[in-house]
């Protein structure tokens, strides 16, 4: 995984604006899927329970199809499935964590163990989803940071991590 | 979702799939943030498949509607229309039925998805 740092999306994206993506509903501490094909199912599964979502089984089908188009799996144990759907009407972020890791066919043959599954709409009027892929990317490329999101067993934990890697403490 | 409103949706996100895929811009910045973009022949076959899935009518109407405007298919959300953000009035129903013509705009004429 190698990030140019000349990448600018998602530069002045602040932990608050980051992590109004996420929810408790879509942290998946503990994955029991094995396989690729079973992760996907896994995570889409967590956008069941979304007001805006009432058909996960489309997005699914969406990722699935985003991934004959080239494995999302980044390396260093991370994979990012994503896509922009019809069926979505805001952009989402599924986090799960596999501990026993999954083989995701990832440049660099490791199994993945952090997920972020990202579902955006058709269109994307507010010009999310780059930046949010770019700021996720960003983000994991650090290993400190792999390494608390690997630890982290409540959603609590997911954002006090991603704040203190964003440079904000709560209640700063 | 009916399986003919499904498969429009399908369609839909696979040819926008398959632009990202072939505009140098889009693959530029997906490959600069690590990921692949090389199976653009599996998209095109996945989209033929889907195509043979759709009746006849529901395709005219589809490629009728991608005339005019880029997105045909379009969400509903508190019953406003995602495409022309005009309200739907009470009477129009999510319900498709095997035969029966499939829910459209009155104002703008996209095909509705109920999310």
């Amino acid at each position: 995984m190698q990030v140019d740092p000349g990448l600018w999306w998602g530069a002045d994206m602040d932990a608050e604006s980051f992590l109004s993506y996420f929810d408790d509903k879509r942290f998946i501490p503990d994955l029991r899927s094995r396989t690729k094909e079973s992760v996907l199912g896994e995570l889409s599964r967590a956008l069941a329970d979304d007001d805006e979502i009432r058909n996960p089984a489309v997005l699914l089908e969406m990722i699935r199809r985003r991934e004959s188009l080239g494995s999302t799996g980044l390396g260093k144990g991370v994979a990012i499935p994503h896509g922009r759907s019809t069926a979505a009407a805001d952009t989402r972020v599924v986090f799960g964590v596999s501990r026993r890791g999954v083989d995701y066919a990832a440049p660099d043959g490791e199994p993945c163990r952090l997920f972020f599954l990202i579902v955006a709409p058709y269109e994307d009027p507010r010009h999310e989803y780059l930046p949010l892929l770019g700021k996720i990317v960003e983000l994991v490329n650090e290993k400190p940071l792999r390494e608390k999101l690997l630890a982290g067993q409540t959603f609590a934990e997911f954002q006090a991590t991603i704040r203190e890697a964003m440079g904000e403490r709560p209640g700063a | 979702m009916s399986d003919r409103v499904h498969d429009l949706v399908a369609l839909q996100d696979l040819e926008l799939m398959i632009r990202d895929a072939q505009d140098p811009a889009s693959k530029e910045k997906e490959e600069a943030l690590g990921f692949a973009v090389h199976g653009l022949e599996e998209l095109q076959k996945a989209r033929e498949t889907v195509v043979k899935k759709i009746p006849p009518r529901d395709l005219r109407l589809y490629e009728r509607i991608r005339g005019k405007y880029q997105r045909v298919v379009v969400p509903v959300r508190s019953r406003i229309c995602l495409g022309c953000f005009q309200a739907l009035p009470t009477m129009a129903t999510r319900a498709v039925s095997e035969n029966g013509p499939l829910p459209t705009c009155e104002n703008c004429g996209r095909i509705l998805y109920w999310l």
